[in-house]
């Protein structure tokens, strides 16, 4: 029995940490907020200097072909610092699905440039209006000889501008139902006509793509064809988990803010955390930190050994994860009082943040049903 | 990361197992675990299974074996609570003389304590309680009133405990009482062995919520104990206690995994309850509560490892017991809340007019009351949490 990180894992956090801290923390997603994508680029390169975004990288595509338990001690420093950029989709969602279902050309095109930094990706999947359910997908993929098609709107698409290609669900025949949705890899130019959406999370862009007649080549089909759905749900359980790891770590920079200063605010002549009205608001935020933690532990764990209790234990890791930090940056703010109100503090990055997440590929309806499904209810 | 457990712990577990289908008593493994009513009779039947535990090497594992143990390492004492837990043995009578007393002698008794003492708690010829809690010593133990005054070589105590546990049943106490007043509160307490058998001390029953009698009150009246009754130092009992804390390696795991199996009869209960000929779990809202109870059940148990997996390494429990016993006792009233409200209106009927014609669901759920008071309350868990892990500041007063 050894329910804990190995010292490697905790060794190479610890380098994240480092490296983060130097660059100033969430000064990073201040610089991104203000708009200096570049100044995020350039820490991006350093994570990758790092080894970030090799380790789950197949050794034969210049990776270091570690699992996903590898990666949270980097999700976790990720979240502390609410990091903009495309980790968890490129690392958690687009790696494990091109392992597993891309092409032998797929593989060859894009792995090697995650490892190495210079390929990154994002999710297109709602359309306006829409939900991340089978029937709201809309967008048609037309297969006309070596060329697919594409014509619709996808909404929400997140940091497109950071990203060099996009996995995005179409439909490819029927009109509803999951059969029928294909998903096809579409690379990004200059050219791509984005349209910002504002968000209350700046750390993360958002933003509405239009595509009109616009033509990939067949090799872009990701997975088998009409077949997509099932390709989703797989890289559904590896981002998920790499969420509740990233959700952890920013619950954890909130207790830990939480807990610094309640140590150094006083009133009524005694520091506020001596008051057990603070004091155990802080001591359940960390019981909820520490038990998300081992959800999280267990979930990438479960992800990993393909554990027969995966999907359950990913999906309620989710839920729990999402609420319990939403709840816990909310308690932050307050118990920050009138400081933590203002926009110079960093509380507020962490609610938005947290909410993001919330409901980020699947809502939590969708996951709850999924979760008591899968545990057999 | 790895949950798998040794061939060696595996043998062990399958010694215990077989050891426990021969030697249960006669029914239990086929769901007959009813305790008999009659106060003597219980004592009989709880004493006679400490008995048949000893004789088989399984009531104190974790002892040396020197005294009777198998020296078991922390592995195979979560193993046995498992294992315990998986087949509802019945309550082991002479906990506290097992887990806290003799354990404490073994490391600061006399030898005459040691001789006197040890082997009778392990055959369970003689069954321990604890006298710590007053009426108006709770959560602040250094508020005890019991006086403990020096005549001689004897020692004259008044004084009045209360929740002490199997007191009725129990020959020998271990005792808090004050025997000075010094500067600080946790100063001038000593730890006596008291025998229970004399006329100062009277045992008077409290009946709790659910209707059962597991807890007592104390009176002690010009009783008497000896100089060599004393553990430790006079005065420095404060420290025999901390001592006997650091014995309870295995913290709250014996209710982690009873956790556990609750759950797992919830899960059932709501396949059972149906409304509108459909189970109950297939309620949209009855399945979100259900799903976000599993997160908990499995986080507790999860936290639980991960906390044991640090004492494994550390060769001591740390302050995160505290979580555990927050999490677990909080967790489980919710549980039995819930199992009560889903059963509707029904959920109030009791005993043979309850479901399934017993009140297990009724009376957990009334017994989960005092899980989140006895043993530290909540309030408590989350000052330790807030002071000993996250550093903040303690209250005033303290």
């Amino acid at each position: 029995m050894d329910f804990s990180l190995s010292e490697e894992q905790e060794m190479f956090g610890n380098y994240v940490r480092k490296y983060l801290a130097d660059k100033g923390e969430t000064k990073i997603a201040r610089e991104f907020i203000k708009g200096n994508t570049e100044h995020y680029q350039s820490i991006f390169s350093g994570l990758v200097e790092l080894g970030c975004t090799a380790i789950n990288v197949p050794e034969e595509h210049g990776g270091m072909g570690l699992g996903a338990l590898d990666l949270v001690p980097v999700l976790e420093e990720m979240g502390r610092n609410v990091l903009p950029g495309l980790y968890v989709e490129t690392n958690a969602f687009a790696v494990p699905i091109l392992e597993k279902f891309g092409t032998e050309e797929q593989k060859q095109k894009y792995l090697p440039g995650i490892a190495e930094g210079s390929q990154t990706f994002s999710i297109a999947w709602l359309e306006p209006g829409g939900s991340y359910k089978p029937s709201d997908i809309r967008m048609t993929a037309k297969i006309e000889g070596e060329d697919i098609l594409l014509n619709g709107t996808k909404s929400l698409v997140p940091d497109a501008r950071l990203a060099s290609s996009l996995i995005v669900p179409v439909r490819t025949a029927g009109e509803e139902g999951k059969t029928g949705i294909s998903l096809v890899i579409l690379d990004l130019s200059d050219q791509t006509q984005l349209r910002g959406q504002k968000n209350i999370d700046e750390s993360r862009h958002l933003a509405e793509l239009t595509l009109e007649d616009i033509r990939i080549d067949k090799g872009q089909l990701l997975g088998p064809l009409h077949q997509g759905w099932e390709v989703l749900e797989e890289g559904l359980l590896a981002a998920n988990a790499a969420l509740v790891s990233i959700m952890v770590g920013g619950m954890d920079k909130v207790v830990e803010m939480a807990a610094e200063y309640a140590k150094i605010r006083v009133q009524f002549g005694q520091p506020i955390g001596r008051f057990q009205a603070i004091k155990h608001r802080i001591a359940d935020m960390k019981v909820e930190l520490e038990t998300a933690r081992s959800l999280a532990y267990y979930a990438n764990w479960a992800l990993e050994t393909e554990a027969e209790d995966r999907v359950q234990a990913i999906f309620s890791a989710r839920l729990f994860a999402a609420e319990a930090f939403n709840r816990a940056a909310g308690h932050n703010v307050q118990i920050h009082g009138g400081i933590g109100f203002t926009e110079e503090i960093d509380c507020h990055l962490f609610v938005k943040r947290a909410r993001f997440y919330e409901n980020y590929l699947g809502s939590s309806y969708d996951y709850y049903q999924k979760a008591a499904s899968a545990l057999g209810w | 990361m790895d949950f798998s457990f040794t061939k060696k712990e595996e043998a062990f577990r399958e010694e215990l197992r077989t050891w426990l289908e021969t030697h249960l008593p006669a029914g239990w493994l086929e769901g007959n675990r009813q305790l008999p009513e009659d106060l003597n009779e219980y004592s009989a039947f709880l004493r006679n299974w400490q008995r048949k535990l000893y004789e088989g090497g399984w009531a104190a594992i974790a002892w040396p074996e020197k005294y009777g143990g198998r020296n078991a390492t922390l592995m195979e004492e979560i193993i046995y609570q498992q294992e315990m837990v998986r087949v509802k043995a019945p309550p082991l009578v002479n906990y506290v003389g097992i887990h806290m007393v003799a354990p404490t002698l073994m490391q600061i008794g006399t030898e005459a304590q040691k001789e006197a003492y040890i082997h009778k708690i392990l055959t369970g010829e003689e069954v321990w309680c604890q006298g710590y809690s007053e009426p108006n010593a709770g959560s602040d133990l250094t508020a005890i009133q019991t006086t403990a005054i020096k005549d001689g070589d004897k020692w004259v105590i008044n004084g009045q405990k209360v929740w002490t546990s199997f007191g009725h049943l129990a020959d020998r106490c271990f005792l808090l009482a004050r025997t000075s007043k010094g500067e600080k509160k946790h100063k001038g307490i000593t730890v006596f062995l008291l025998d229970m058998d004399q006329p100062g001390v009277e045992t008077r029953p409290i009946i709790q919520m659910d209707g059962k009698h597991d807890f007592n009150e104390v009176y002690l009246t010009d009783a008497i104990a000896y100089d060599a009754d004393i553990v430790g130092e006079v005065d420095e009992g404060w420290r025999v206690m901390i001592a006997l804390l650091m014995h309870e390696r295995t913290g709250i795991g014996g209710q982690v995994f009873t956790l556990e199996q609750q759950f797992a009869d919830l899960v059932v209960l709501t396949k059972e309850l149906q409304e509108d000929g459909r189970p109950l779990l297939k309620q949209p809202f009855v399945r979100k509560t259900m799903v976000d109870l599993y997160a908990r059940t499995r986080g507790s148990l999860l936290n639980y490892y991960r906390n044991l997996t640090k004492t494994l390494k550390n060769g001591q429990p740390g302050a995160e017991g505290s979580m555990d016993k927050l999490i677990v006792s909080e967790l489980t009233k919710d549980l039995f809340a819930q199992s009560i409200s889903m059963q509707g209106h029904r959920g109030l009927l009791w005993q043979e007019d309850a479901i399934y014609g017993d009140s297990y669901w009724q009376e957990n759920y009334l017994y989960s009351f005092g899980m989140t008071i006895g043993g530290g309350t909540s309030e408590v868990q989350r000052n330790t949490i807030a002071e000993r892990i996250l550093g903040l500041p303690k209250d005033m007063g303290r």
